[in-house]
């Protein structure tokens, strides 16, 4: 649960043609670091408590910080806009999404 | 429109909803992300991890987040959010957006009722079905 005063959004859609197969293509770049996310997400978890990662290349980077774990993933593959980043908690426990 | 998610196994072991999107970013590009789909969230907020990779200015606003922890350091950035729909295209969302400036405060991105209010939400574990439906598309509840 997040309290927060809510400022009105407005939605629009994508019609460029050209943005969108540059999106789509990020997309995919995306989804292959997705995959291999998820195929070892377990061991990631389990060595990684408390860490900052980024998945790029279909690669594990980890640092204690988000700054030093995108210039690694970057320096890294500097092409894969289809990067992401995470925080795995300290600790394993159950959440009501609190803070 | 039809916005599907996915359902991801967490570091706790607990699968949860998540969608795939992207923000746009201070230099022009555009930043993917994970977002936990969380209906209890009243806006949609970006991660500390995130919000390092957008390298947004922070706008002036007196608005702060709260969650049952109690109020956790934030900012409010002016951005875009995108989502792919069923038609291959992309849904934007733009306006502000609020971030965590502490990676702690939250594990991952989530999507709020600033966004899901616009659509018609069904969260189905049972029926392995996360989707955002809108405009063209509804639901109807049957009984077997």
């Amino acid at each position: 649960m997040i309290r927060a005063k809510q400022v009105p959004l407005v939605m629009e859609e994508l019609t460029d043609a050209e943005e969108l197969t540059k999106a789509r293509a990020q997309d995919e770049r995306f989804e292959q670091n997705w995959a291999w996310f998820e195929a070892h997400a377990a061991e990631i978890y389990a060595r990684y408590r408390g860490k900052c990662l980024c998945i790029a290349g279909q690669e594990l980077f980890v640092a204690d910080t988000p700054e030093e774990v995108l210039a690694l993933a970057t320096a890294a593959h500097p092409e894969d806009d289809g990067r992401f980043t995470r925080y795995i908690p300290k600790e394993r426990t159950y959440r009501i999404y609190a803070h | 429109m039809r916005i599907d998610g996915l359902w991801h196994l967490c570091d706790d072991g607990i699968l949860r909803p998540v969608i795939h999107g992207e923000i746009l970013a201070g230099d022009g590009s555009w930043v993917k992300a994970p977002l936990l789909v969380d209906s209890g969230a009243d806006r949609t907020v970006f991660s500390a991890d995130v919000m390092e990779a957008l390298h947004l200015q922070p706008i002036d606003s007196p608005d702060r987040l709260s969650g049952v922890g109690g109020a956790a350091a934030s900012v409010v950035v002016d951005t875009q959010l995108r989502l792919t729909h069923d038609q291959a295209g992309k849904a934007i969302f733009k306006g502000q957006f609020a971030g965590f400036t502490e990676v702690e405060a939250l594990d991952m991105s989530v999507v709020g009722r600033d966004i899901l209010n616009l659509f018609a939400l069904i969260i189905d574990r049972q029926g392995d079905t996360i989707c955002f439906l809108g405009q063209d598309h509804y639901y109807t509840i049957g009984k077997r």
